[in-house]
Formats: C-alpha cells, structure tokens, sequence
C-alpha cells in the first residue's frame, strides 16, 4: 500500500503545487529575458511527478513498523510547543522540554530542572549577550527586556 | 603564494587557535554523541556564527566537519556505536580488537590513521581547488549550469534512499528553493502573501529541521537501545610493527578518500566503505579483517577523514557541495555573503587559503584530543538521550530563529524536521533535498543566463564541449550504477565470484 500511498501523495502534492504556478503573474513578451516565472517550477513539478510514477512501478516495497507512540507524543509536544510559543518563545522552550523529557522517561528532578529551566536560560543568555538576537516579546522575555 | 600566507596569518590569531581547539573538542563531542554527526552538528552551529567574521566562521565550521567525522571512531571501538555513518567500518576490526584488551592500540591506530589521511587531503585540497578553480574561470552560464545538473545528477547515488527517490528528494529540495523572487523577473512565487518568504525559504532552518529535528524523532524511537563500553585501561599506542604493517593502506586509503570527497555529493560513507574494502584486497592477512584487524582500522579511517578535505575542493572550487556536510558549510558561506566559486580564488584568495590552514590544524589536534581525550569523550555517549534531545531541540529553534529572528523560521525548522522523519521513514534521504534547496537558485539561475545568452535556443548548449561532457557525465551518473549493475550479473565470472 504504502508503495503507492507515498508517490502518490507526492502526485496530488504536485498537482497542487502546479495549480498555484499557473497562478503567478507573467512577464508581457515584450519585456521578457529568458523564461517566465512559472516555467522553471513547472518543469521540476513534472520531473517530480515523472520519477514518482517509476518509483511506482520499480520500487520494491518495504516493510515498515508502526510509528512508535513516543514519536506521536514528541510531534503532539511540538503542536503544544508552537501554541505556547505564540505565549513566549523560551515558555514554549521549557514546557517542551519538560514534557519531552518526562514522556521519555525522564523523573529525576535535576534532569527535568536542567533541560526546561537552566539550559534555555543559558541559551538565551548567550544569544541574548554574545550575540546580539532579539527574541520576540512574551511574558518571560518582558522581564528580562522591560 | 602570498594568499598561502596571509591565510595562515590570519589563523595565527592567539583568540581564534583557543577558538579553533574548543571546537575540535565540540566536534569530537558531536560526534560522540548518540544521533548527531558533522552534518547535524554543523547545521545546529552555523547560527552561531552568524555574528562572527567569516574566516572564524567557516573555519570553525570545516573543524566541526574534520573533528565530527573523526570521533565516530571513537564509539565505533569502544562501544561497537559508529558515531557517524562514515565509521560503521571501524566498527569491524575496531570492537573486536576493544574486546581483546587492546582498546588504546585500536584508538591510536584510528587516530594516526585519520590524522595521515586528513593531511594528505588537505595538502591535495591546497593543489588542487585553486587548479579546478583556474579550470572553471572561463565557464559561460551553460557551463555552470551542466555542472549543476552534473552535481545534482550525484545525489543519486548518495544517501540512504533508492536513486530514484533520492532524485525525488533533491528535486523537492530544488522546488523549495524557487519560493520567492524569481531572480530574473522579481515575480513572486509561492509566497502565499507572506511577506518573509519573498527573499526565499532559507537553508539554516530546513536544514536544522531535516538534520537535527528530524533525528529527534528518529530518536524517539531508539529510547531502549542500551550501550555497552569496553574497559580501556591505559592508553597503549600501537607499535613500530603495526606501523610498519598499515603505512601502504593509510597512503592507499588517503588517495581513495580524497579522489571519493572530490566527487560532488559523495562523502566520507561511501570512502571509507571502498578504504576498507581495498585493505582487505591488498592485505597479506584479508583473513583477520572482521576479527581485529589494525589494517581495516587504518583503511577505514584514512579513507573517511581524507575524503573531509577531498569534499571542500568542487565546494570552494565549484559551489558544488562534496558533501552533505560540505553542503551546510556551503550555506555558511552563502549566508555569510561570500560566493563559493572560481572567484573565490582570486577574490577572496586569503580567506580560501585560511580555511585549508584551519582544516590542517584541526587534524594535527586530533593526535593530542584523540590520544589523551578518547577515554573522557567515549563517555559522552552515554549523555541519556532524554537529557540530551529536549536541550539540542532548544539549541535548534533558537538557532532557526537567530538568522533572520523570525518566528516563521522556527516553524519551517519544525516542519520540516516532520517532513525530514517522514521522508526518511520511507526511504527518501533528507541529504539531497538540503543539497537540492543550494544549488536549486543556482540552477536556475544559470539555465536563466544560459537561455538569455544563447537567445533562447537551449539546444545549443549541446554544440558546447564542456557542457556536453558534463550531460554526458550526468547520463552516466544517472544510468552507470543500473547499466553496471545488469552487465556484472550477465558477466558468469563475476556471478561466480561473487
């Protein structure tokens, strides 16, 4: 099955692509030097389809486990990080991590402490100082900006 | 000759040597650690030093590269772990002389060997990337634009993907890069009305998703995969014999790996695989590889650490990345505003010759890191991963968002580390879509110029020699493996020894 579900996603996904290329605004002939805009993506977009229908036919097929559940729970945990995030950046950061660490395994106190708290601390501090990057403002960076 | 110099000048700086030592000793911990590699490790730094001039950047880059490349050794011996890929090899010979007490002579073979090859490749590096350089001086666009599809043409055969998929994701990687300004005509394409994706999807956060978050998840699925160190009691360094035995293999090795490094795309893997292989076929003793041969340490080794200086010469020479890991210096150096290329050589001559230097003294500081620090680094890898993966995801989102501080970079960095789990998951190598997002814009661009020069008739790129050798050599890059493979398998000689 997955012989064919993943070209043909791949399929459908150029199909899509393709549709919002025939949408982009063309340079009047008179004014144009080499190719237009859309043709360049165009042209990848078929030889991606193109390849797609030989893996189809050639690819030998291969077994695959089921996704294991802790890699649902880390992409669940990203979804919760870019949610908190919208919040503050270094809160979505230490809630992650947190969370990632405890859902693998993780219950020794100093170990939770050191990745959600003491870690993005001490990268902020030092992209914050020795860098120079601004973060976006939140309700942890606000403490520290004023 | 005077660029020789003020690139060596340049690195003698007493602040950019400690520099240069500390990311050796980060290198070696990359590399030790569980998951990561040079590619990943190079992709999770670069945005460090963003805010660097660029020889201290790019040189820390190639160290991270050099030094990364090396420490897979280290677990491969003792822990029977490759630290990367290019390693697995050592693993062979490495763990069952670790087994047999002789830890140290295995670590020091593996360090001197590596060392000797590094060197080699970087003196080749010198000779020959301002050569290739001088050759390319004279490309016209379809020149470079028949070298480009000759690069990509090479993800083929890279990676852990079937050719044809690995072709797929490269040309995914290719349609990535033509997100934004189309270069020529200013017409924006796939922007979606947001207004930073105009000036493109950047390199730093795919590739920090597809190389770092990606393997987060890969990891996620090895939580109960437990590791095993042999004892190393004392450092015991390997004897007048041992050397006498492997200096042949080391020289063979060093020249395979450099040769294997210049070819775009191909790295230290698929060196040190053919360094091994051809120790054994040259080796007075074939029957004690597998069983703790310092021979299979020394062909491996001096094959992965040699093609790391093999690799830069098509990306400084060419814009061609000779690796994946070249591939993310090759960005580095895009994002630091340097262009990789014939010009480099003559524009820029000082900072190319201080990338060799820093690529040289990285090696001779494996001798005292690898030597003394092999015992200490060997126990990074038992970091638990539960520790280690939620403080390198912070490192990474921080990084995706430090190059351009916008937050819809960390959210490409995010998708695309989703989009890098699934890709591998089903035999799609996330390598040629990073390579393909580089060379897409210079693709394209070049086919532009190629178009515009020849008044739109792209048939004449065919009556130009160079460029019809380069679609030739991408022909027989696509086809050569397939047509190579049937014609052994006709062949009953061949069959039967097999």
């Amino acid at each position: 099955m997955i012989r064919y579900a993943v070209p043909s996603g791949i399929i459908v996904f150029c199909l899509v692509a393709f549709w919002f290329s025939t949408q982009f605004d063309r340079v009047p002939p008179i004014l144009l030097r080499g190719m237009q805009p859309a043709d360049f993506p165009q042209m990848v977009l078929l030889l991606i389809m193109a390849l797609s229908v030989l893996v189809m036919i050639f690819d030998q097929p291969i077994e695959h486990e089921p996704v294991a559940p802790n890699v649902w729970t880390s992409m669940g945990l990203f979804v919760v990080f870019a949610l908190v995030a919208q919040v503050d950046l270094f809160l979505g950061l230490g809630v992650f991590a947190v969370a990632l660490a405890w859902a693998w395994g993780e219950r020794r106190l100093w170990g939770l402490g050191l990745v959600s708290l003491v870690s993005p601390l001490l990268i902020f501090l030092l992209f914050d100082q020795v860098f120079k990057i601004r973060f976006p403002r939140g309700l942890l960076t606000n403490l520290w900006y004023g | 000759m005077d660029a020789l110099f003020l690139g060596l000048t340049a690195l003698l700086e007493p602040n950019l040597l400690i520099l240069l030592f500390a990311a050796t000793l980060g290198g070696v911990i990359i590399g030790a650690l569980p998951g990561l590699n040079a590619t990943t490790g190079a992709a999770l730094l670069l945005p460090f030093t963003i805010t660097m001039d660029p020889i201290p950047a790019i040189a820390i880059l190639t160290t991270i590269y050099c030094a990364a490349t090396f420490a897979g050794a280290i677990t491969a011996i003792l822990i029977n772990t490759p630290g990367t890929s290019a390693s697995a090899t050592t693993c062979l010979d490495g763990f069952p002389l670790a087994q047999r007490g002789e830890a140290g002579r295995a670590l020091g073979m593996a360090t001197v060997s590596s060392t000797i090859g590094g060197i080699i490749s970087v003196v080749c590096l010198m000779l020959a990337a301002p050569l290739m350089a001088r050759m390319a001086y004279n490309f016209a666009p379809p020149e470079y634009f028949a070298l480009t599809v000759f690069g990509i043409s090479m993800l083929a055969t890279i990676g852990d993907g079937t050719p044809l998929k690995n072709i797929i994701a490269g040309a995914l990687g290719v349609l990535l890069a033509t997100v934004g300004k189309d270069l020529l005509t200013t017409v924006e394409r796939f922007t979606f009305g947001f207004n930073e994706l105009s000036e493109g999807i950047g390199f730093v956060p795919v590739m920090i998703g597809i190389f770092g978050i990606s393997e987060l998840l890969v990891q996620a699925e090895r939580l109960n995969v437990e590791r095993k160190q042999v004892v190393m009691k004392a450092i015991k360094l390997p004897s007048r014999e041992d050397y006498r035995r492997v200096w042949k293999t080391i020289l063979r090795s060093s020249g395979i790996g450099t040769f294997i490094g210049i070819l775009p795309a191909e790295g230290a893997t698929v060196a040190s695989m053919i360094g091994y292989n051809e120790a054994r076929r040259w080796s007075k003793k074939p029957q004690e590889f597998g069983k703790g041969s310092v021979e299979g340490i020394a062909g491996s080794e001096a094959a992965n650490n040699s093609a790391t200086g093999g690799a830069m010469v098509p990306t400084l020479a060419l814009g061609i990345p000779g690796s994946p890991t070249a591939a993310v210096i090759l960005a580095g150096l895009m994002v630091h505003g340097l262009q990789p290329g014939p010009t480099m050589f003559t524009e820029q001559a000082e900072f190319a010759y201080a990338i060799f230097w820093a690529m040289l003294l990285v090696n001779v500081m494996f001798i005292f890191v690898g030597l003394f620090g092999a015992k200490l680094f060997a126990r990074v890898t038992f970091v638990p991963v539960q520790i280690l993966w939620p403080i390198v995801f912070t490192f990474s989102i921080v990084g995706a968002y430090a190059l351009d501080q916008s937050m819809l970079d960390v959210f490409i960095a995010l998708a695309s580390g989703v989009i890098g789990y699934f890709m591998r998951r089903f035999g799609y190598s996330v390598v040629p879509l990073a390579i393909g997002l580089i060379l897409g814009g210079m693709l394209e661009k070049r086919l532009g110029q190629s178009l515009i020069m020849l008044d739109d008739q792209w048939w004449l790129m065919f009556t130009r020699p160079l460029t019809l050798l380069f679609f030739v050599l991408t022909i027989l890059a696509l086809f050569g493996p397939l047509l190579w493979g049937r014609l052994k398998r006709r062949d009953p000689m061949v069959s039967m020894g097999e």
